[in-house]
């Protein structure tokens, strides 16, 4: 439905670097991209937009929205977009937001009862929560029933349980309106309950592309619980050794062997991994 | 870390839950895994591997033990400390570590060159690498 192929070259903080992705993704696809900051993720979200130019072709069913020739203007290609920062009319309410781009009362009043915003729909968005503003901009930018949404990093500035809140609106969303829908992000667990399917970029190239748990899960051989950590300590106690790993923001301990503990390094970067079988959960 | 080349043999299935059966030299060994990724098939050669906490001793063993894995080996060292005793085994080729308390080898009267049954269960064994 949606075939990309392009190629751009980018300035980045470790110099140039190309661009040059093709994809096929299918109607109704819920597609997260992932892969670190300065992989092209928002470039390439921009380049779909119409907001900045590459070179190749972006086919949508079988309109040309970019070929070597033309490009169609952002305000032609059905899409709808939502930044991180919530980019509202700051002198409109909420709904008079959502009828500025496409004048539907009764799909307006729909989309503000999905999000629970039916009675915040005459406040201005100054008197609006984080979320609450997220949730109008999702709304508005599903009013032109887009043929693609473009979301980068939509729930990134919210809490935990506001961001569960709206991932779930967003899954709802996606169930009634089957809005082929691209999304930046970086939470596994995110990603894990929203997308059908994950592009991992790095440098410009697509490295890695699949169901969430194929690309998600972390596996050594037959290991399926696994984590990268940084070696901070390992000291001898009796015959065993216990080495001290930090992975993200917790410290852990782990018992090794002296002929395990030989072949590491304090500084050294880790995988921590056991079998399903044994890890407990509370 | 402690490493066995075995073949397998059989995989036997139900969803994503599977016991692959393995057997290296004459030693009949059982893994239990939940999703393999497809190099790991019938007829493959793995690499196995498995903590030394996890490796149990069995002495003149007598009567019927669940464990899946019980591999004939030699003791060819012995470091025993305050609590913990790490044992050094030779199974064919491959030398395993199992680390039991130092209680247990007094108990057992462990010592080297002792011919003892290491106890591994199917759960604790596991695919480091696929070799081929």
């Amino acid at each position: 439905m949606i075939d990309i192929h392009i190629k751009k070259e980018l300035y980045g903080a470790n110099g140039t670097m190309n661009l040059d992705v093709n994809l096929h993704i299918k109607e109704g696809e819920f597609i997260a991209l992932s892969g670190k900051s300065g992989s092209g993720k928002t470039t390439l979200l921009r380049i779909l937009a119409g907001l900045e130019d590459a070179k190749g072709t972006i086919q949508v069913d079988n309109k040309l929205w970019l070929n070597n020739k033309k490009t169609i203007p952002v305000q032609k290609r059905e899409i709808g977009f939502v930044f991180q920062d919530y980019a509202l009319f700051e002198n409109m309410t909420v709904e008079k937001n959502l009828l500025f781009v496409n004048n539907d009362k009764k799909l307006a009043q729909h989309l503000l009862e999905l999000t629970e915003l039916d009675s915040l729909k005459n406040r201005y968005p100054n008197r609006l929560s984080g979320g609450q503003k997220q949730r109008v901009s999702i709304c508005r930018a599903l009013m032109k029933k887009p043929k693609i949404l473009l979301l980068d990093e939509p729930l990134s500035a919210l809490d935990p349980t506001m961001r569960t809140k709206l991932q779930n609106e967003l899954l709802s969303l996606h169930k009634e309106f089957h809005t082929t829908t691209i999304m930046v992000s970086h939470d596994p667990s995110e990603i894990y309950r929203l997308a059908n399917r994950v592009i991992v970029l790095q440098n410009g190239e697509v490295i890695n592309d699949g169901s969430p748990k194929d690309v998600l899960l972390k596996t050594q051989g037959s290991q399926k619980f696994s984590f990268e950590g940084e070696l901070l300590d390992i000291k001898k106690i009796d015959v065993i050794y216990v080495a001290i790993v930090a992975i993200g923001q917790q410290l852990v301990e782990v018992v090794v062997s002296s002929a395990e503990a030989k072949n590491l390094q304090l500084g050294d970067k880790v995988n921590l991994s056991t079998k399903a079988f044994t890890p407990l959960i509370s | 870390m402690n490493t066995i080349i075995a073949h397998i043999n059989d995989i036997q299935s139900v969803e994503n839950l599977n016991i692959v059966s393995l057997t290296c030299k004459d030693t009949k060994l059982k893994m239990m895994s939940l999703e393999l990724n497809d190099t790991i098939q019938k007829n493959t050669k793995v690499m196995l591997t498995c903590k030394p906490t996890a490796i149990a001793i069995g002495k003149k063993i007598q009567g019927a033990l669940s464990y899946s894995n019980q591999l004939h080996v030699k003791i060819i060292s012995l470091e025993i400390g305050v609590l913990l005793c790490a044992l050094k085994l030779q199974f064919g080729e491959f030398v395993l570590e199992s680390i039991i308390t130092s209680d247990s080898q007094k108990r057992m009267q462990l010592q080297i060159d002792d011919e003892v049954t290491a106890l591994i269960k199917s759960s604790d064994l596991s695919i480091a690498r696929v070799l081929s």
